[in-house]
């Protein structure tokens, strides 16, 4: 398969696994926000923060100290988060982002797969988006997440399960690894440090672990998992751990691994990709360890940290063996 | 006769009502009021619908177009814009014996052409025997000395062409001009019919039309049947400029449709004068390139060097007979707007015939005895660049100011090799779709079959792009200048 192409399907799959991720984010943060008795900017900022735009943010509306207000505006935060085009992050940049990509390797995708994010990128662009923005969040973010997902189901569904497919699906698995742990660094973070004030303190925690849950479409699956015990070491392992839940970091790194074993088969060794086959494979290895280690506190922030650094890195060596980046 | 028949001999009521014929000009669909015979069946059944209906069903064709990505890309829109190319949604039908003669026509002109090609780049006899002037030939811009001598593999050289034909005020069908480099729009000619199967099945099963879905599968066999690896360890590519080229949805398309990949130039090179793509496995050997980048682009070693659409080392590769190249280079000295005028004088001499297609009597401005004729008429006649195509450094000399055709006498004696002229023929005209005025109206049309030619020979789509100039009393039908395309329905014998 054409390098060039690789990289295409590649940054599709990052992409529109980012726009998917960036509505359920914002959709259950918005549901939150709504009961959370919390403090706003305890809400929002985490969005911002998780996105990595935290100083593109302070730029933008002057909030250089913790205490401005546009960190507890959940309209500037969300409208940061999908419209702004330079915000690298949003919606809508991850839209236009996945359909360039495709429009590029039209000859490799699916008819069916490639008008779902054909029309997804004109709904975007359309003045119905707009209007059910302004009218119906919620609705907007559904939808936007339908179009997503109808086109993630039509790759699988329509597709040739072979190269191309491997490469779009370990853009979806390698950007789901960093959602997840970002997500989870960020509100672990935040959640922990909260001042006690009164007894009902518990019943906010529950419904903050849940709403991250939801987030990542993981609510039900970790009460069936937890029997409906909430705790916060609780919500980590298996957000880490969960073998069988597919936006825990385990999965996604295992499943990540896999991919490239059908790109690249280990025993190949006169193609290249060698180098990154390794690092994944030694960062599998070491996810699956932490699953019998106990998890809480700043284990959690450090655990994360590697693994974002370690993907990042993946991604690097990904580029320069496979997809042509020199 | 049938009921349908009998009701299209009077003056219909419906979607053709108050239709008004182009006074001057030859109607596709109409003899006056009356459906011409070939076509009544059909008429009938189109004006059952009200305008209200057709609109609908216009809408919704224009809304799935855009949904699948049929788009082409706005020049110079640095928002990356994209668009539809208009569509009418009323077919242009030709009938049986009309296409018959075409298709004879276009395979004789291509033969006669091909001939022409492997001539002037081997012994140039024509020229010997001066029925071409050499000074035009020698002199085209599309004629590339470095190729002499070079045979192409599988000793094709127009694999894909589009001969674009019009249509006088007494119906006779005449070419206007030879594509023979990198035509585009067949991707439309596919698209289009699609689109008119899913909003006219009733209407369409009743017509009974010559199908065009075979193209990609005809164009996949030609590109095997020339290249110099044989059966399927050829490894054929597709080169795009890229995506942001106006005809990419095309380039795509053709790839998908035959099962191809679409490479761009930074992902070939050449190594030892062999092709080499770059993979997610290493080097891959290519052999066969249909290319969809201009020659001047091709390769910067030979042509222009600034070019960062093309594949260093390419030419040289091609002529060792490593790569097959479709089409071949070297092709533009056959379609040069001044190579045209002798293109019957080539039917006579390589084929002994006589050609079966008219064309449109030329003035060579090369030539002092034409250049003085097009300078006094210059008000009458449509005065074309050689060099240019799609429909830009043209005078349209009965629409022209004083200051427009100054401009051009003075551009024609400055450089009368780059200059040709013809009377301007009153187009054919088909009922059109006129959306802001909610009616059927008469526009001007022509027709760009599609001929490909194989080891065995060439073979016509029956079919081909009608384009249609949209504006009121415009002539010209390209894209880039307010045309649309509709679909074109080549009719089955009657049985």
């Amino acid at each position: 398969m054409i390098s060039r192409v690789a990289d295409h399907c590649f940054w599709f799959g990052r992409y529109i696994e980012r726009a998917e991720a960036t509505s359920r984010m914002l959709a259950s943060t918005v549901s939150l926000a709504l009961d959370a008795e919390l403090p706003a900017a305890q809400v929002w900022r985490p969005i911002v923060v998780v996105s990595g735009e935290e100083e593109r943010f302070c730029q933008r509306f002057g909030a250089d100290d913790d205490d401005h207000a546009a960190w507890g505006d959940g309209e500037i935060v969300q409208r940061f988060m999908v419209w702004d085009e330079d915000n690298g992050t949003s919606l809508l940049r991850s839209v236009i982002g996945a359909r360039w990509n495709a429009r590029s390797i039209r000859e490799v995708l699916s008819l069916e797969a490639w008008e779902a994010v054909n029309e997804l990128h004109l709904w975007i662009r359309a003045d119905l988006a707009q209007a059910a923005y302004t009218n119906h969040r919620d609705a907007f973010y559904h939808q936007a997440r339908r179009g997503t997902q109808l086109t993630l189901g039509l790759l699988r569904s329509t597709m040739l399960h072979d190269e191309p497919l491997d490469f779009i699906w370990l853009g979806v698995l390698l950007e789901r690894v960093s959602q997840t742990a970002r997500m989870l660094d960020v509100h672990h973070h935040a959640f922990t440090h909260l001042t006690r004030r009164h007894a009902g303190d518990e019943i906010v925690e529950t419904a903050l672990w849940l709403s991250l849950l939801r987030g990542l479409s993981g609510s039900e699956a970790y009460l069936k998992r937890a029997a409906g015990r909430v705790s916060s070491e609780g919500v980590a392992k298996f957000l880490v751990s969960e073998p069988a839940f597919p936006r825990s970091i385990a999965y996604c790194v295992h499943s990540a691994y896999d991919r490239l074993c059908g790109i690249r088969p280990p025993d190949r060794h006169e193609l290249p990709g060698g180098v990154t086959l390794e690092q994944l494979r030694v960062l599998d290895r070491w996810v699956a360890a932490r699953s019998s280690e106990p998890l809480a506190g700043a284990a959690v922030h450090d655990l994360v940290t590697h693994v974002v650094d370690e993907v990042h890195e993946i991604c690097g060596t990904l580029g320069k063996e496979l997809l042509g980046a020199g | 006769m049938t009921q349908s028949q009998s009701q299209s001999q009077g003056p219909l009521a419906g979607l053709f009502d108050r239709y008004p014929a182009l006074a001057g000009t030859f109607d596709e669909m109409f003899d006056g009021t009356t459906p011409r015979v070939a076509f009544a069946r059909i008429a009938a059944l189109l004006d059952k619908m009200r305008p209200d209906e057709f609109a609908r069903a216009q809408a919704l064709a224009e809304t799935a177009l855009l949904q699948q990505g049929v788009t082409f890309s706005v020049y110079g829109d640095s928002r990356g814009t994209e668009k539809i190319f208009p569509f009418c949604l009323l077919p242009r039908m030709i009938a049986t014996d009309d296409f018959r003669r075409i298709e004879r026509g276009l395979q004789q002109r291509l033969r006669a052409l091909g001939a022409f090609l492997d001539d002037i780049y081997g012994e140039q006899k024509i020229l010997t025997a001066g029925v071409v002037p050499a000074e035009m030939i020698l002199g085209a811009a599309g004629y590339r000395p470095m190729l002499r001598g070079i045979k192409p593999p599988g000793g094709v050289r127009i694999h894909i062409s589009g001969v674009d034909l019009i249509r006088d005020p007494a119906g006779t069908w005449r070419v206007l001009e030879d594509n023979l480099r990198t035509p585009s729009g067949v991707s439309y000619v596919v698209e289009n019919r699609l689109i008119s199967k899913r909003m006219f099945p009733r209407l369409f099963d009743a017509a009974r039309v010559h199908r065009v879905d075979h193209y990609p599968t005809r164009l996949a066999e030609t590109l095997r049947s020339v290249s110099p690896v044989s059966g399927d360890d050829a490894y054929t590519v597709v080169l795009t400029p890229g995506p942001y080229n106006s005809a990419y949805f095309e380039h795509s398309f053709l790839a998908r449709t035959m099962g191809l990949e679409l490479v761009q130039a930074p992902d070939l090179f050449v190594d030892g004068d062999k092709v080499y793509c770059r993979t997610t496995r290493g080097p891959r050997r290519v052999d066969m390139i249909y290319r969809r980048t201009d020659e001047a682009f091709l390769d910067p070693e030979v042509f222009r060097p600034d070019s960062v659409l093309g594949v260093p080392g390419l030419m040289r590769a091609y002529a060792a007979g490593n790569v097959a190249l479709a089409n071949a280079p070297g092709n533009g000295v056959a379609d040069d707007k001044a190579v045209y005028p002798f293109v019957p004088d080539m039917i006579e001499f390589y084929l002994s015939e006589e050609p079966i297609l008219e064309q449109v009597a030329t003035y060579v401005c090369l030539f002092d005895e034409d250049r003085k004729y097009v300078l006094e008429h210059l008000h009458e006649m449509v005065v074309k660049a050689v060099d240019e195509a799609g429909g830009y450094g043209m005078l349209m000399g009965p629409q022209s100011t004083a200051d427009e055709r100054d401009e051009f006498r003075r551009r024609i004696e400055a450089e009368p090799r780059r200059y040709i002229a013809q009377h301007r023929i009153e187009l054919s005209s088909c009922p059109t779709w006129i959306a802001d005025r909610g009616a059927i109206e008469p526009r001007r049309v022509d027709l760009r079959p599609y001929i490909l030619t194989s080891r065995e020979g060439p073979w016509v789509l029956p079919g081909g792009l009608t384009r249609v100039a949209l504006t009121r009393g415009s002539y010209v039908v390209n894209s880039s200048q307010g045309g649309g395309s509709k679909d074109t329905w080549v009719m089955k014998e009657s049985v």
